[in-house]
């Protein structure tokens, strides 16, 4: 750094802030252009999509909220996400807790083949799915969401916990053991509990998935009652289809409560995430 | 693991079935079932009602001198290959220069991510606004600074395809946060070590920096280029696949196949998406080398 010519440091420097700004624009700008315009009329927004609301138009908000029922799909939305998640991680906990602890023929064979799932793309499963669901009577029904974002995450979560759950040290069982513990009270009192912090990564993810999925709430719901926020904003735009800027107000809606939830909990959503992806 | 069996773990049969079973019964439901049934079914004559009629290959006859499928071959590798080699390179300079830590890395690097915690189809619906030709930014940007016609990007053949590939591959948060962990875990001293010997800094990117970062790069490339052969909700809901074919992909080809009722022809569609899938994730590995592929691949 200090034998470089100042000219040529002067060059890379500015280089270096183009790159960082460019995707500091690409990541913001869009997202800030579209909430600007959600408070702007449409003849507004035809003339030019760059100036600041003349008067910012709340309406556009009260009137998104009314038309596309978002409550009603807000509350599908974490029903399903909720219990996805809750079934993916007590499943996963359970097996995991098999997969890492005990030995026995086949263990790692089972680990290798549950793992290997996420080779697959889950969209070419779409006729197999929907034959299946229809066939045992769950079309148009939350519960075959439930059960179709916790079980697509299995592989996911299964490495996680699986890893996670190698890493606590035998010694805690063995003591547990001496004073009594059984098989169930192993899981209930020793790994299940130590080993939070890998069961709630794999449950983000789960809720990730299960949250912003939009493929398998199109294949699998149809009606208004059953449908999810992501199924929502498909709907809302063709709903508000010359009424451009209400349609902002509603995606805008739809994104604050993920852009919330990562303006609090972002250093645990990065780290969890970087958890997961640097060899555990 | 070469230690002993812990005291306790005998005759415990029936519980550790117990507690393999809901993972199993899941997996078993939505992995292994669907893979035969799919397998099953591209085999066969299938309109979705009534029975399956084995027939044998024929719909893959069909499928490989098919138009349709040919484009979204095509599209599919246009999109692992953008994923792969335009959208991980972008991340990973992103990731080299945060790691020098310059003035507010830290808010920069939260900001990157922000658009990963929007979902698909919200993102998608900004961009079909943000491509309007009447009201959208792009265009608006386009008219009155540089005096050009607004353009119809999401309509014209030509321009579909690269219009949705840009609106993801820009978004670098997700990679970038991954390359950016890894190149915390490279050793200071090496860095220090360096310096003291005189080299640039882009001396030490190209020769520490990127050759500790190969495993890393290797497994997120191919992640990126798996990502973008399953490629599908963005266009579904950007163009449907459209203008003219011009943006279908393998995903879409399957959806509107079923759509169409033509199930075993999608099943077709399914099982080879899921070999070529595949083949592309080996083939990387066989070109750059693997590293422990488990616990890379289970992003």
């Amino acid at each position: 750094m200090k034998t470089s010519i100042l000219p040529v440091r002067f060059l890379k420097s500015l280089l270096k802030w183009f790159v960082l700004l460019f995707f500091l624009a690409a990541a913001l700008l869009p997202i800030v252009w579209l909430f600007i315009n959600s408070f702007r009329t449409n003849i507004e927004l035809q003339v030019s999509s760059f100036a600041l609301p003349e008067k910012w138009q709340f309406s556009n908000y009260a009137k998104a909220i009314q038309m596309a029922s978002l409550p009603r799909l807000f509350f599908n939305s974490v029903l399903v996400s909720a219990f996805a998640v809750g079934v993916n991680v007590i499943a996963s906990a359970m097996a995991g807790f098999i997969l890492s602890r005990e030995h026995f023929r086949g263990r790692d064979a089972i680990y290798t083949v549950l793992t290997a799932g996420v080779l697959i793309p889950i969209i070419s499963f779409m006729v197999p799915y929907f034959s299946l669901v229809t066939k045992i009577k769950l079309y148009n029904t939350l519960i075959s969401l439930v059960l179709v974002y916790s079980a697509v995450n299995i592989p996911v979560s299964i490495f996680l916990v699986t890893s996670f759950m190698k890493s606590i040290p035998k010694e805690l069982e063995e003591a547990g053991i001496i004073d009594g513990c059984g098989f169930v009270q192993r899981f209930t009192k020793i790994v299940f509990p130590m080993s939070r912090s890998g069961l709630v990564t794999a449950g983000t993810f789960c809720f990730i998935y299960a949250w912003n999925d939009f493929i398998m709430a199109m294949l699998l719901t149809s009606s208004v009652e059953t449908r999810t926020i992501q199924l929502g904003i498909k709907f809302f735009t063709s709903q508000f289809i010359t009424d451009y800027t209400t349609m902002f107000a509603a995606i805008i809606l739809t994104i604050i409560p993920s852009v919330a939830a990562y303006i609090f909990l972002h250093n645990k959503i990065i780290s969890g995430l970087t958890a997961g992806a640097v060899k555990g | 693991m070469t230690k002993k069996p812990l005291s306790g773990t005998s005759g415990v049969w029936p519980l550790r079935i117990l507690f393999l079973l809901p993972v199993l019964v899941l997996f078993i439901a939505c992995f292994v079932y669907p893979f035969a049934f799919t397998l099953y079914a591209s085999l066969c004559k299938w309109r979705g009602i009534g029975s399956m009629k084995f027939i044998g290959i024929g719909n893959y006859l069909k499928l490989f001198s098919d138009g349709t499928f040919h484009l979204a071959l095509r599209n599919n590798m246009i999109w692992a290959l953008a994923q792969g080699f335009i959208q991980v390179p972008l991340a990973a300079l992103v990731a080299i220069i945060l790691l020098r830590e310059p003035k507010g890395w830290k808010i920069l690097r939260t900001v990157y991510f922000l658009p990963n915690v929007i979902s698909t189809v919200a993102i998608a619906m900004m961009w079909t606004a943000l491509y309007n030709p009447t009201y959208g930014l792009i265009n608006q940007i386009l008219v009155d600074w540089f005096g050009k016609n607004p353009v119809n990007f999401l309509g014209d053949p030509d321009l579909a395809l690269g219009a949705i590939i840009f609106q993801t591959v820009i978004y670098i948060g997700y990679f970038m946060i991954v390359i950016l962990a890894a190149g915390m875990n490279i050793p200071r001293e090496l860095f220090e070590a360096a310096e003291i010997d005189g080299a640039s800094t882009l001396a030490q990117e190209f020769c520490i920096t990127i050759p500790m970062l190969r495993g890393t790069l290797v497994t997120t490339i191919t992640l990126a280029m798996a990502y973008g052969m399953r490629h599908f909700e963005a266009t579904y809901l950007m163009t449907g696949g459209g203008p003219a074919y011009g943006t279908v992909t393998m995903g879409i080809d399957l959806y509107l196949k079923m759509d169409a009722l033509r199930y075993s022809e999608a099943s077709t569609t399914g099982i080879v998406l899921i070999l070529l899938g595949s083949l592309v994730i080996g083939l990387i590995r066989k070109i750059f080398g693997k590293s422990d592929p488990m616990s890379e691949m289970a992003q």
